[in-house]
């Protein structure tokens, strides 16, 4: 609800200033089948995490929320910083090895980020807690600041106009910007049993949570698919 | 604009708020507030002359009625449902949990005359620790009974075992814990076990089995309780229909077995249990999930079961029975009687020859009483039959209860605020007098002339009993109807004045922002619309937490997690906007850090309030080892008060140094340097060296730091009567402002302890980060100002302000308060000074300072652009001001109502849930309703000693109190902020 709205209302208020800067590069294209696929592969990659876990190791993200969230991140490490490094902006002064280093640095940042995000809200601190907080992190951190520190770098100005406007401007930045929203507000939502005593094996700290982010993400990625569609139509029009 | 109405034209919306929400409090209170005045009264057993009946024995009177049993062994099963017990075909489906307690039921078909099964009917809220308090007492617990030793739980009402220890008998308890809290000193021999770790389904069992075989051959006690929690835990884990539960209750099964087997082996004359009474009785129900503690009649229904080991058995066959009979599987007859928990606690006292408990409204059980009449043979005239002699005995009996009940009721009405309607007074004294006349004039010779022919006597002590069964049942209903119904009108009523004062106070900032649009265009930008709808979104969502009892036993960090989303949302913004990055940052590492604090207070509640034991946090472990801190606890908060001292002294050296405030906050500081004196001598003390004699340090400089407030506020009102016209509204609206919350924070530092300068810290940067982050999209319209506050930076406060509250070490239940606090500069109790010092205590952070450091936000709006737009700030009408104010306080009496009110209706359907589901259910018909309470249930799926009521209750006490101390404030301070409206003309022309 929150993120439709905030889009919202960046979408406005972004509109006159673009005007003024619009001489960064036109930013990657790509058609939608191909968006489609890369977030099919994505997916894919969490599935089968899920079922290795499951079938190879028989624990799940109840049983064993640490060893499933490693899981997680190590296969999803390389499918994404692979696949994302390909659609780098400038590719042109950017080499692709370049791309997948700065995708590598991303992942412990970004996993900084989320778990400081995580203790602001009340996530556990103790020692016990600890390695589900660090692969929980680092899950986070490949669904939400990977992505883009693969395609964007260090451009400040494109980090600040996808994550805090949620201004996204062509299929790529849909890819990473929706996705990412969807997973931390999802994550936030999948905070609010733990409190409930309903004394379930998921309450714990980060089992709700990271189910809430999964889904939060696979929503964003739907959603992402309808924009990069609607977005080539729209463009589709205009070239006509 | 309309400069003729003065300040009333704008703050009369407030007085009017504050008035209904008064009366909604009140018409709520009266209606869901099930309050119960305990008396500090006891029975004694020489009081029995006072009374008209007959006395047992007439040469020693050290026993009300003739005890007919020796000895007694309670075994309580927590949450026996009475199809445990009862046959299967009782009910019309037999299930798979049915017929486990075989032997209890056996005891019964084949000793009719001396073993008994009872269906027994508890009153909600059917929480063990509340039923206990019911079946000891025989008086209807409600969750706030006044008088109550706030914190400790320990019965301080008359009871039976206060009465059996009163009478040289002895007592032993084992199994739940709980016992041992209630009545702390007066078991013999006890064997608690922790009762919360609903896990455990053995240990408690294990315990009571351990202790229970060998205290059966032993001497020493009168009374033996053992306490098994195994089914209860079962029930709360894996439901009634499972496998562990039918373990437990063949376990059970082994163990009563054994238990009889004992008794009886040594029941023969002049053996250790020659006239003892086996009582195995469960202390409410439990749904088919486990659930307890509301009015459904699974809940409600529990079984006891009495045996007397009397050789030979009792042959009275008792005139007034209830029972029902029927065959069980095996073809043999079962008889099961009914009867009211509420009588328990009479019964076994009138069977053991002790006082009734004075506060006991229950009346002697004819069945259960029955069960020790073998040894009642008076050895009176011989042509008289056993029956007969039963008879005559109950009937004094009976008298004696009633006597003791009327004696309660009288007192009662005497004593309490909230007592009984006269009507009703009069009406249970008419039925009394009834019966009481009947037997003064004839039953009572009949009786004392044992002489008479049986064929006379009989038909009047029936119809004497029947005149005393009258007279109880009245009461019992009168009290029920008291003391376990709510009064759904007056709630309803009151929810809807509530609701009546929220549309008022909609319609006043409506009204309120119309009146400013006025004077300069609001710009609705996005942001703006937003953030407005991302502060309702999360009010609501707070709103709504409230419904559950879980988030209102985290409520602390449900308001954190709230603070630090909107904290990463400014955080955000101010990415967006590319400013106040520092303040932003800082705001969420200083919500960060009160989660922590607030984690440290809750693991200091578990410490005291027992049911969330586990959460040990690792700050206090690592700290707690270290001598450093010890010292490092003693100075820090005296050099954070320096420097809160040095920042006044800076503020009244810099922008305004005029002098009326410049002495209120120098006043202050001299208060400070007085706290800082005290603490130095206090731990000099604790070190050894004495540097103050002991006295000034804890009563003269608390009363001294008391002394100069009280000469702040009377200065600042006084200074309200003149005008100082010599300021601009901005600068004298930050001076008032300062000063009175200056004022206020002496006190509420002194009170806090050395947590309270750190506090105080913490409140001021957060406070600075919301009013800097509030002014965060001003620069973009620099041609037009928006003098208008948002919801978003009120509801940032309000939250904040509840953290504070938490994080200074509070929580809303009744041993969350810190009475220390009422007694600093004070020895001696007075209830209307302690009672305003324990308020300042608790509220103090929370609304205190909060409320009264509301017009800062509006300050600061003129900060930013002083520079800038000096013009605007000279041109902006003092008149403007007072309409934000009215906005702002609106909107924070709107939030905090708000909560309020979402808060009453979930209580309201709680309560209705407990206490009346049963009418409930057949009155409502919205469905939605049924179909939320529904939710509410499921949502209590496991709470166990977690009682809802012992949660609701104070919440709903603490928010009501919170809310009716805001308004007044809010009230208050409106009049000090608005005072220089009237000067409006002058200023007005004087700056343009």
């Amino acid at each position: 609800m929150s993120s439709s709205m905030d889009r919202r209302k960046s979408r406005e208020k972004t509109t006159a200033k673009d005007a003024s800067t619009i001489e960064t590069p036109p930013p990657p294209q790509i058609s939608a089948s191909e968006a489609f696929i890369v977030n099919l592969v994505c997916v894919f990659g969490l599935a089968i995490s899920f079922s290795i876990a499951n079938k190879g190791y028989s624990f799940d993200l109840v049983s064993d929320p640490s060893h499933t969230l490693f899981f997680i991140w190590i296969i999803e490490l390389p499918i994404v910083i692979l696949l994302f490094s390909r659609y780098r902006q400038n590719p042109q002064q950017c080499t692709y090895l370049r791309a997948v280093g700065r995708g590598m640095l991303g992942v412990p940042v970004g996993a900084l980020l989320n778990s400081l995000g995580a203790i602001a809200l009340g996530a556990p601190v103790t020692f016990q807690y600890l390695p589900k907080t660090v692969n929980w992190s680092l899950m986070m951190s490949l669904l939400t600041i990977v992505p883009p520190s693969c395609v964007l770098g260090s451009s400040w100005a494109d980090w600040r106009r996808i994550f805090a406007q949620t201004k996204a401007s062509g299929s790529v930045e849909y890819l990473i910007c929706l996705p990412a929203h969807g997973a931390v507000i999802g994550g936030w939502f999948g905070a609010w049993p733990m409190p409930l005593d309903w004394e379930r094996p998921w309450q714990e700290w980060p089992i709700s949570v990271s189910y809430g982010a999964i889904a939060g993400y696979l929503v964003g990625v739907v959603a992402s698919c309808g924009f990069v569609l609607a977005h080539g139509r729209s463009q589709h029009v205009k070239r006509d | 604009m309309e400069n003729g109405k003065g300040k009333w034209g704008y703050i009369w919306w407030q007085w009017v708020t504050l008035i209904l929400h008064l009366v909604a409090i009140l018409l709520f209170t009266r209606g869901f507030l099930l309050t119960r005045t305990e008396l500090p009264f006891y029975s004694h057993s020489s009081d029995l002359r006072q009374s008209p009946c007959l006395s047992p024995d007439s040469n020693s009177s050290s026993s009300w009625t003739k005890p007919s049993v020796n000895r007694i062994v309670i075994i309580v099963l927590d949450a026996l449902r009475f199809d445990f017990l009862a046959p299967s075909t009782f009910f019309p489906e037999s299930k798979a949990w049915m017929d486990k307690l075989q032997v209890l039921k056996n005891a019964a078909s084949t000793h009719p005359s001396s073993a008994r099964i009872f269906k027994a009917i508890a009153d909600p809220p059917t929480t063990s620790l509340q039923r206990l308090k019911g079946l000891t007492t025989g008086g209807l617990p409600t969750f706030v009974d006044v008088g109550n030793s706030f914190g400790a739980p320990a019965i301080v009402e008359d009871n039976f075992l206060n009465q059996l220890v009163q009478n040289g008998k002895k007592v032993v308890m084992m199994g739940d814990d709980t016992w041992t809290q209630l009545f702390p000193h007066h078991f013999e021999r006890s064997y608690p076990y922790p009762s919360f770790n609903v896990k455990d389904l053995h240990t408690v069992d294990n315990g009571c089995i351990d202790h229970l075989f060998p205290s059966l051959h032993e001497e020493d006690w009168d009374v033996l309780i053992a306490h098994f929690l195994g089914v209860d835990h079962a029930g709360h884990i894996f439901g009634v229909d499972s496998t562990p539960m039918i373990e437990k209750l063949e376990q059970y099964n082994k163990v009563l077995e054994r238990v009889i087997e004992v008794l009886e082996n040594q029941s023969g004359p002049g053996n250790l249990h020659e006239n003892t009474l086996l009582v195995v009785m469960g202390d409410h129900g439990q749904t088919l999930n486990g659930d307890h503690g509301g009015g459904s009649s699974e809940e409600v229904e529990t079984a006891i079961f009495a045996m007397s080991f009397k050789q030979p058995p009792s042959v009275v066959p008792p005139e007034f029975d209830t029972y029902s009979c029927q065959l069980d599987l095996d073809g043999k007859n079962v008889c099961i009687s009914s009867m009211q928990q509420l009588d328990f606690a009479v019964t076994i006292s009138a069977l053991l020859g002790i006082p009734f408990p004075y506060g006991s409204i229950g009346q002697i059980n004819p069945e259960l009483y029955a069960l020790g009449a073998g040894s009642q043979n008076l050895g009176a005239s011989q042509e008289q039959s056993e029956s007969d002699i039963w008879m005559q005995n109950y009937a004094n009996a009976m008298c004696i209860n009633s006597w003791q009940v009327k004696r309660y009721i009288d007192a009662y009405s005497a004593s309490s605020a909230v007592g009984f309607s006269h009507d009703d007074v009069s009406r249970i004294a008419s039925v009394y007098a009834q019966a009481e006349d009947q037997w003064s004039h004839s039953t009572k010779h009949l009786l004392i002339d044992r002489n008479n022919g049986s064929n006379t006597l009989v038909p009047v002590l029936e119809r004497q009993i029947n005149a005393y069964f009258n007279f109880l049942s009245t009461v019992a209903e009168l009290a029920r109807s008291k003391w376990t119904e709510f009064n759904l009108n007056l709630m309803g009523t009151g929810i809807g004045i509530m609701l009546i004062s929220l549309i008022f106070q909609f319609l006043a900032i409506v009204r309120a922002n119309k009146q400013h649009s006025l004077t300069s265009s609001s710009s609705r930008d996005s942001w703006n619309t937003s953030a407005v709808a991302f502060s309702i979104f999360l009010l609501g969502i707070r709103a709504c937490s409230f419904l559950s009892n879980s988030y209102i036993l985290e409520e602390g960090k449900v308001a954190n997690f709230l603070l630090s989303t909107s904290g990463i949302v400014a955080l955000r913004q101010s990415i967006i906007k590319d400013k106040l990055l520092m303040e932003s940052v800082g705001f969420l590492l200083l919500s960060t850090f009160c989660r922590f604090v607030i984690e440290v207070g809750l693991s200091k509640q578990a410490a005291t309030s027992a049911f969330m034991k586990g959460y040990t946090s690792w700050i206090l472990n690592i700290v707690s080892g270290l001598p450093v801190w010890d010292y490092a606890a003693e100075v820090v908060p005296m050099l954070v008060l320096v420097l809160l001292a040095f920042w006044l002294y800076k503020a009244t050296s810099g922008s305004f140094s005029v002098w009326p405030w410049k002495y209120v906050i120098l006043g202050t500081i001299l208060s400070y340097m007085l706290i800082i004196v005290q603490w130095i001598t206090d731990s000099s003390n604790r070190f050894g060296v004495a540097l103050l004699p002991e006295s000034i340090g804890r009563n003269i400089i608390p009363r001294i730091v008391y002394a100069i407030a009280l000469g702040q506020f009377i200065f600042m009102a006084f200074h309200q009567l003149f005008k100082d016209n010599y300021l601009d509204c901005k600068t004298s609206l930050v001076a008032k402002t300062t000063a009175m919350l200056s004022t206020w924070s002496s006190i509420v530092i002194l009170l806090s302890g050395k947590q309270g300068p750190m506090i105080a810290f913490a409140s001021i940067s957060g406070g600075y980060c919301i009013m800097r982050l509030n002014n965060i999209e001003e620069d973009n319209k620099e041609h037009q100002r928006s003098f208008s506050v948002g919801p978003f930076p009120v509801m940032q406060w309000s939250l904040f302000a509840t953290c504070l509250f938490f994080c200074s070490g509070h929580w809303c239940a009744f041993d969350g308060l810190r009475y220390g606090a009422a007694f600093i500069g004070f020895e001696e109790f007075m209830l209307v000074r302690q009672a305003i010092l324990l308020t300042i205590d608790t509220f103090g952070f929370s609304i205190i300072l909060p409320v009264f450091g509301l017009p800062l936000l509006i300050a600061t709006k003129y900060q930013t652009n002083i520079g800038k737009h000096f013009l605007f700030t000279q041109l902006s009408q003092p008149n403007d001001h007072s309409m934000f104010y009215v906005d702002v306080f609106n909107i924070w009496v709107h939030n905090s109502s708000y909560d309020d009110f979402y808060d009453i209706m979930c209580n309201n359907s709680k309560a209705a849930l407990d206490g009346k589901c049963a009418l409930l259910y057949l009155n409502v018909s919205h469905c939605s309703i049924s179909a939320y309470l529904r939710l509410v249930q499921y949502f209590n799926a496991y709470n166990l000693f977690l009682q809802v009521w012992g949660l609701f209750a104070p919440k709903f006490v603490f928010d009501v109190f919170g809310l009716i101390l805001t308004d007044v404030l809010i009230c208050f301070a409106s009049i000090y902020y608005f005072v220089q409206g009237k000067d409006d003309p002058s200023l007005k022309s004087s700056g343009r």
